[in-house]
């Protein structure tokens, strides 16, 4: 009889649930919630939409429960060539997209994963004595992996018929407008220049370069402990700053830019003109209302929330619905209070921890 | 990585736990003390740049950057070895501080993220294995403490009155002479970690020999009536101190002759009294300091380096030496400073110019750097012969 349950089969849930199996729970303990088998399903959409080739992350974004080994060092074991590691080793090493879904699918084959999911969607986690109620059952321990709550449009731009979102499916039209400033929006500079269009870029302030979406030290206890010590004010002005648009500082982005401005191919513009498609490269919703599930769980029980996120304790874990017996915990997007880059591999890892540790801690378990 | 404070020094420890037990092991298999030394001194370097530096500079660490703090940390390593004399062999040395450093490595980038789920998210912490590696090395630090309490070399005491030599001291121990303890037929130290203090030894083919081994310290020793040198050291690294050589009326031998030991790292003879013999001091293919030291009468130089010799000759004093005062010879470096040579005098008979009162003399190719030294009384004050130079600390080419 399952006592853990985790509301999402996305990524995030995957990461979790390997990190649960390695804790020492087995495959009939976890009850995973979600409306595809497959963990990857989603992901593999937007990554096409985009045309991404390789990750961002480095050898150690992948889903597994230890850092290492890192998909470098199994990229080296199978080429038999040291280069991956050499490439780690100065942080230029990024799985391709094809790496990272096969590692996914070899988790998944060995990992139970399949024998864990249970094909429902989950649209409400009711409290109750020693746990929580939802699909059917209750459990004691329950971490949500709701995913991002929908594609960003801006609002001036909605139902515009030139307007796309990135991470739908598209083509290229003649002229593109790409608004935005991440890595997406990067990503979809290069891929309508690489198929023959005039490019023009607006956005509201220039794109921060760094190579992961926050500085590295806060996917550490050392970037981490300051932040959590932060007044609420503090840490949501701090969030603000930390997830502003970014992409990796590299050649690779920038001389294709370069060589298209001279062009004439390429320009900068503060508002969308007359291309003939506009592309949105403006991420996700953010905000807890935007996620009924946890939109109704903060109305219905008070849930502390500041500036659109939900607050949570350091841990990832929901403090007003967690105690010695029951845990609620949040990995993903929704997570960043507790740690800013939650909706990264490393997010969804970090999220894990603490509940593994509220899991084996839990005499009931 | 982005290690918090506390997780790179439970990293560090823990990684060096594996190296301190078996630095503990080979030094009990070689009898020597050194491995543990090092690895303690490995440690004790890389917390305190953990501390004062890499923490500040460094809030995160890309892997390549573990090859530039080990270069960091051995240069300051073999400073303070050489600095402070510690004797470890330089080869020995170098292998147990790469193992280290690659236990390190490996443990920080395959071992600690696989065996603990958040080790980089903690930031390098490793909670209560860290502090079970803390405690490990505490213990062994301990059982070496003991180890090294119960394996001190023994105190022997020289009564006074004369003891019939050749002693020969074929173990560990502190030889310390009373008032008035004598050897008469000369010591031969045939053991590490020799200590003889306050003896005067009388006669002997050499008044101390000291040959082939590590960690001599000759204090406050008297020698006379040596029949060739009054201490006589090869391929031995020696501290030499307070020591007084009488080698009047012996026109072949020398004083303290140091020779062959340029692998052994630095030997020292400070606040000496040499008087008569053929030189009084000398070295030769030989890293010594020669500091403080009272040189006179002698027949053939004051204080000689030679045969590819480097070192110091500082604040000595050198009287009344026949042909050459100080002498840089045959391709060797030499620091020469604050001297004070006087009254060398012309060795006529041996018809050679280059003894001709030459306070101080560079020959055969050698290099001597020389300051705020005081030259009076010499026929020739300096003198550079054969392709050798002599040149002030501040010269810049």
């Amino acid at each position: 009889m399952a006592r853990v349950a985790l509301v999402g089969s996305g990524l995030a849930g995957f990461s979790v649930y390997q990190t649960l199996r390695r804790g020492g729970l087995e495959p009939s303990e976890i009850a995973v919630f979600g409306t595809d088998a497959d963990p990857a399903a989603t992901w593999r959409v937007r990554a096409g939409a985009i045309r991404q080739q390789r990750m961002r992350s480095e050898s150690d974004g992948h889903c597994r429960a230890q850092t290492f080994p890192g998909l470098a060092f199994r990229s080296a074991a199978r080429r038999r060539s040291p280069l991956p590691l050499l490439a780690s080793a100065v942080d230029r090493y990024h799985p391709t997209v094809d790496e990272f879904l096969a590692d996914v699918e070899r988790l998944r084959a060995r990992s139970g994963w399949d024998e864990s999911v249970r094909l429902a969607r989950v649209d409400r986690v009711r409290p109750v004595d020693g746990g929580f109620e939802l699909g059917g059952g209750v459990f004691a321990h329950v971490l949500l992996a709701t995913g991002h709550p929908g594609l960003n449009v801006p609002e001036e731009l909605r139902g515009d018929p030139r307007v796309v979102h990135s991470y739908e499916p598209h083509e290229y039209a003649r002229s593109v407008t790409v608004v935005g400033a991440g890595l997406a929006a990067a990503t979809e500079w290069l891929n309508a220049l690489a198929a023959g269009a005039e490019v023009v870029s607006v956005r509201r302030r220039e794109p921060l370069r760094r190579p992961l979406n926050v500085p590295r030290e806060y996917f550490s206890r050392r970037g981490l402990a300051a932040f959590h010590r932060l007044g609420a004010q503090e840490r949501a002005a701090r969030l603000r700053a930390l997830l502003a648009p970014s992409y990796p500082p590299s050649r690779h982005w920038d001389a294709p830019l370069e060589r298209a401005a001279r062009e004439g191919r390429f320009r900068v513009e503060a508002a969308v003109n007359g291309s003939e498609q506009v592309i949105c490269a403006t991420g996700f919703l953010r905000g807890v209302e935007h996620d009924p599930l946890l939109a109704e769980l903060v109305a219905e029980h008070g849930l502390a929330t500041a500036d659109g996120w939900l607050v949570l304790a350091p841990d990832s874990t929901v403090p007003e619905l967690t105690d010695a017996t029951r845990t609620l915990a949040v990995a993903g997007a929704p997570a960043a209070w507790s740690f800013p880059a939650a909706d990264t591999l490393m997010g969804a890892k970090y999220a894990a921890h603490g509940f593994l540790r509220k899991v084996q801690a839990c005499p009931t378990r | 990585m982005s290690y918090t404070l506390r997780g790179r020094i439970e990293s560090r420890l823990t990684a060096l736990l594996p190296v301190l037990l078996g630095a503990c092991a080979a030094a009990a298999a070689l009898r020597h003390w050194w491995p543990v030394e090092l690895v303690l001194l490995m440690g004790a370097i890389g917390v305190a740049l953990d501390l004062q530096l890499w923490h500040r500079v460094l809030p995160y660490q890309p892997a390549w950057a573990s090859l530039l703090l080990g270069a960091t940390e051995l240069g300051a390593v073999l400073a303070v070895v050489y600095g402070f004399g510690l004797h470890a062999p330089l080869g020995a040395g170098l292998a147990l501080f790469g193992t280290g450093w690659l236990v390190a490595f490996l443990l920080g980038q395959a071992a600690f993220p696989w065996l603990r789920l958040d080790y980089a998210e903690g930031g390098g912490e490793l909670g209560r294995a860290g502090l079970v590696a803390l405690a490990g090395i505490g213990l062994a630090l301990v059982g070496s403490g003991a180890a090294w309490y119960a394996r001190r070399p023994p105190v022997v005491h020289l009564a006074a009155g004369v003891h019939q030599g050749p002693l020969v001291l074929s173990r560990r121990m502190n030889l310390v002479g009373a008032p008035g303890a004598v050897v008469r037929g000369g010591i031969v130290v045939r053991h590490d970690d020799v200590h003889v203090k306050n003896v005067t030894v009388v006669g002997g083919v050499n008044g101390i020999t000291v040959a082939g081994v590590h960690g001599t310290v000759l204090d406050g020793v008297t020698v006379t009536g040596a029949k060739l040198d009054g201490i006589h050291v090869r391929m031995a690294d020696v501290l030499i101190r307070n020591c007084s050589v009488d080698m009047l009326g012996n026109p072949l031998g020398q004083g303290i002759d140091i020779s062959y030991n340029m692998d052994m790292g630095m030997s020292m003879v400070e606040h000496c009294t040499v008087t008569g013999g053929m030189q009084g001091i000398a070295t030769h293919s030989s890293m010594t300091e020669v500091m403080d030291n009272t040189v006179s009468r002698t027949t053939q130089l004051g204080i000689d380096m030679t045969e590819m010799s480097m070192g110091s000759v500082m604040d000595n004093e050198v009287r009344d030496a026949l042909g050459v005062g100080i002498q840089c010879n045959d391709r060797s470096m030499c620091m020469i400073e604050r001297n004070s040579v006087v009254g060398t005098r012309a060795d006529a008979a041996s018809g050679d110019p280059s003894r001709g009162g030459v306070g101080l003399l560079a020959s055969f190719q050698s290099e001597a750097y020389v300051r705020d030294n005081r030259l009076a009384a010499n026929p020739v004050p300096s003198s550079t012969v054969t392709d050798s130079i002599i040149r002030p600390y501040d010269w810049e080419p």
